[in-house]
């Protein structure tokens, strides 16, 4: 074997004793991190968010090991520095070694003066003390952690909520507080199909009504007691592997909970939230309506959505009958669906409003129904809102409506001069380009449209004014001919409704009659500009008058629209007039005495805030129960100050400065302090 | 929001989603004046109409409320109402139907039992028939029983859903709603004033 070749094979022995090396520094690093974390565990107790991060930080550990361990070997792989190396440990080599690899196979003698040096015991010798020191880690540690006591292993290689109970206990029987540790197990209804969840350490739950939250903890259940809002809680603790457990079922208001081991005591707080009732949207039909001729199907459609589930929805009507001070009532349901404890469903369906052989003057009510399928505190049921339809009697036809009603058909005036507006406007911009006869023919084309709109809108004016219809005449279109000024218009209209002649007055004394058509008239007399600019071929002229038409039947139209209701007047009494007026023969002598005014919660949160707050440094202790109680009132009536206690009670109970959360709570209990989530852009401003 | 000042009993109308909550609005003027003709209650003029879903129910301590129509609590009123009921407040229902088959007594009692509970029959010697007069034969009969219009019954008896000893909310299906509502001024032409019981139903709610 020449000097090349056994230079490389003590290469590849230190190259393999290299990597074994590296290869024990990773496990030894493993198993001593996690030991450590087993031991610390074991006496003090480490979160569950720590122990969750043992093995991964085990395993960069020993990939770090391992890496660094394999960079400072790195010169393993170079032939002339593992001949150094041999060199330096071998001085009997005399360079000889080192000479020889330099020219490979050119010097016999430097051959045969490497041949005669064995160096197989240095390279043995130097393994030896590469791997005994991590393989002595990798033993200490592995042993300590098979050492530790059962449960210590799992909780570090598979932490879970709830574990902290495998937690062998350090202290005396006698000694230990068995309200610590504690985990709370809440078991939602069956009917919600959600999955249990465990709490370690809990302050307070928040837990559905009608849940069951299963606290446990160590050791026997002798002596243990629990209140529930004060009163005794009916479940008894028993024993389970030696552990205690207490089944408490979520009330429907919030609630503390009071758990007593001898001296040792310790409150919970059940935040309940009841289950949601479904929430029901009638679609359509979308709003009350009048239908005069009710015949046919009434189309019905909804859609209903729960927090947990629904169980069916349906359908309800009422029809009301009768007039003055005699009604009858019948009701019904229709279209019942099972909606499969889905979370949302649609409500579809239809109302035969021949079956229910209504007459002028009915209401039909509809709504629809839906039920969830809360078996424990429901079931719930959800209601849409109610949609009404009437049906007029034949009197109220041409009356102004009193009931709420969809707007009425689009007003045709309104888009025919819209459009004649628009016609005239394409005119009046190509009037230009066209030659005069063209613009003339067209023009004269918009004016006759305009003619005949505005003789509808005089007939519905002379309608109202009591005259003939039809008194003018379409074709007489020359101006002054048939055009009134609105005096004489008005005149007219009093004349008609036997008014007094001198009710021509625009001011405040104006007839019924004048101020209801005064938009038309001001309409119809627009309208003749208009015309007589479009009949002698200016477009551009009668667009002014077009549009203060336009105007005008906006405003008519919007007078139409006013459905008048009877209202009584507003009555203020003149107590000094009446006071004591009355004869007060049979009084009786009964003495009742002012009551308080009612309570004002948020001052006694208040006060009982600054109470809780003088304790805290003289009883820190009591001063976190008061707060807790506090807490447990407030989740209903003020829950932002609730939620605003939380995080204090959770800094105190931790030890921690709750200087910034108790202030916020304080701002929020005086109700100066409105919660507003803020996004990230409007922080800012 | 209704600004009254404090101590000053204000006559609160209530006002819900559905239904016609505003059929009597000359009853809670009549009301009121005939609080300042027999009582020295301190009394604001004019009633306030208070919204049921609104936390200004809180501030007064009576609430009246009637309607023709069907009554359905939305989730905001019966919360707020229910709340308004656990801090002592006392609600005043009466049907403006007179009508026990009418669509407003079956849903507001329905909306009432879900909110509280079933009302029951209240006693005719229960304390409020003397709180103020002496009403010996229960709750005085109106002109629309005896006309034989609505259900055709003169009710013997109103109705209450207790709380911790006290009336939280008084169910009537009298009618009274249709007989004070009329015009205060017009209780001169009345021989015998038919409102007297309502001093006793404000009286009751501010005393105890």
């Amino acid at each position: 074997m020449t000097a090349l070749e056994r230079v490389a094979s003590a290469r590849r022995t230190l190259g393999v004793g290299v990597v074994l090396r590296a290869v024990l520094w990773a496990g030894a690093a493993i198993a001593a991190l996690l030991a450590i974390a087993g031991i610390l565990d074991w006496l003090v107790g480490i979160p569950r968010t720590a122990r969750a991060l043992a093995i991964p930080a085990a395993v960069l550990l020993a990939l770090a090991a391992l890496v660094y361990t394999l960079w400072r070997g790195r010169r393993v792989r170079d032939l002339p520095a593992v001949a150094l190396w041999l060199e330096e440990r071998v001085p009997q080599l005399r360079y000889a070694l080192v000479s020889a690899l330099d020219a490979p196979g050119s010097s016999p003698t430097l051959e045969r003066e490497v041949a005669a040096v064995r160096w197989s015991a240095v390279i043995n010798r130097a393994l030896g003390h590469a791997l005994l020191p991590p393989l002595l880690v990798l033993i200490a540690a592995a042993t300590l952690l098979f050492a530790l006591p059962a449960g210590v292993r799992a909780r570090i290689s598979e932490p879970r909520a709830g574990d902290a109970l495998r937690r062998a206990p350090i202290a005396a029987a006698e000694m230990r507080n068995r309200l610590t540790p504690l985990t709370a197990e809440i078991a939602p209804p069956a009917y919600t199909g959600e999955k249990r969840v465990i709490m370690e350490e809990p302050s307070s739950i928040e837990a559905l009504t009608g849940g069951h939250i299963i606290l446990r903890g160590q050791g026997s259940a002798s002596g243990i007691t629990a209140t529930l809002a004060g009163a005794p809680v009916t479940a008894q603790a028993r024993d389970s592997a030696d552990q205690w457990r207490l089944d408490i079922v979520v009330p429907a208001k919030p609630a503390a909970v009071e758990l007593h081991d001898r001296s040792f005591t310790r409150t919970l707080i059940l935040a309940p939230h009841a289950d949601s009732l479904p929430v029901v949207t009638l679609t359509p039909p979308s709003r009350d309506t009048v239908v005069r001729t009710p015949k046919g199907q009434l189309s019905l459609a909804a859609s209903a959505t729960d927090d947990y589930g629904l169980d069916a929805g349906w359908f309800e009507y009422i029809v009301s009958s009768g007039e003055g001070e005699t009604f009858t009532f019948k009701s019904g349901v229709i279209h019942r669906t099972d909606a499969g404890n889905a979370r949302a469903t649609k409500l579809a369906g239809s109302l035969d409003l021949d079956s229910l052989q209504l007459k002028p003057g009915d209401l039909v009510h509809v709504r629809a129904v839906a039920r969830d399928r809360n078996n424990v505190t429901g079931p719930g049921v959800g209601v849409s809102e109610t949609r009404t339809l009437r049906i007029p009697r034949a009197s109220e036809y041409d009356s102004v409506a009193i009931e709420g009603a969809p707007p009425p058909n689009v007003d045709s005036s309104q888009l025919s001069q819209r459009m004649l507006i628009i016609l005239t406007e394409k005119l009046a911009a190509r009037r230009a380009k066209l030659p005069r006869a063209q613009v003339i023919k067209e023009s004269q084309a918009i004016g006759s449209d305009e003619a005949r709109l505005r003789q509808h809108v005089g007939e519905i004016v002379f309608a109202r004014l009591g005259a003939q219809q039809g008194t003018e005449d379409a074709g007489s279109n020359s101006a002054g001919s048939a055009r009134m000024t609105p005096n004489q218009l008005l005149a007219a209209a009093n004349a008609a409704t036997q008014a007094s002649a001198g009710a021509t007055d625009f001011g405040g004394d104006e007839t019924p009659v004048v101020a209801v058509n005064r938009p038309l008239l001001e309409a119809y007399n627009a309208m003749w500009d208009a015309s007589r600019s479009l009949e002698v071929g200016e477009p551009g002229a009668a667009l002014p008058p077009m549009r203060i038409a336009l105007a005008a039947i906006q405003r008519a139209r919007n007078a139409e629209r006013l459905y008048l209701r009877g209202k009584s007047p507003v009555v203020i009494v003149d107590i000094n007039k009446v006071r004591l007026a009355g004869k007060r023969d049979d009084v009786t002598s009964s003495a009742r005495i002012a009551r308080a005014p009612l309570d004002s919660s948020a001052e006694v949160r208040a006060r009982r805030f600054d109470a809780a707050l003088e304790r805290l440094s003289a009883n820190p202790s009591a001063a976190i129960d008061s707060l807790l109680a506090l807490r447990v009132d407030a989740l209903e009536a003020a829950p932002a100050f609730a939620a605003a206690l939380a995080p204090a009670i959770d800094s105190l109970r931790a030890g921690h400065n709750a200087t910034d959360a108790l202030v916020r709570a304080r701002r929020i209990a005086a109700g100066t302090t409105v919660e507003r989530v803020e996004s990230a852009w409007s922080a800012g401003w | 929001m209704v600004s009254r000042a404090p101590g000053i009993f204000t006559f609160a109308t209530a006002q819900y989603d559905s239904g016609d909550w505003d059929s009597a609005p000359l009853v809670p003027p009549n009301i009121i004046d005939t609080i300042a003709r027999y009582t020295e209650i301190e009394v604001t003029p004019t009633g306030a109409i208070v919204s049921l879903a609104s936390p200004d129910l809180l501030r007064y301590p009576f609430v009246y409320l009637t309607g023709h129509l069907p009554v359905r609590f939305s989730d905001a009123e019966r919360k707020q109402l229910r709340e308004f009921l656990d801090r002592g407040g006392m609600l005043f229902v009466d049907d403006h139907n007179h009508d026990v088959d009418g669509v407003f007594h079956k849903t507001a009692t329905e909306e009432i039992t879900r909110t509280i509970g079933a009302p029951k029959e209240l006693p005719n010697n229960h304390p409020l028939y003397s709180a103020f007069f002496k009403f010996s034969e229960g709750p005085p009969t109106t002109s629309h029983e005896l006309n034989g219009w609505g259900d055709n019954l003169v009710h013997k008896n109103l109705f209450a859903v207790m709380r911790e000893g006290r009336i939280a909310i008084l169910y009537s299906s009298k009618d009274y709603s249709s007989e004070w509502g009329y015009h205060p001024d017009s209780k001169r032409f009345q021989s015998v004033d038919n409102t007297k019981f309502a001093v006793n139903i404000v009286v009751y709610a501010l005393t105890a």
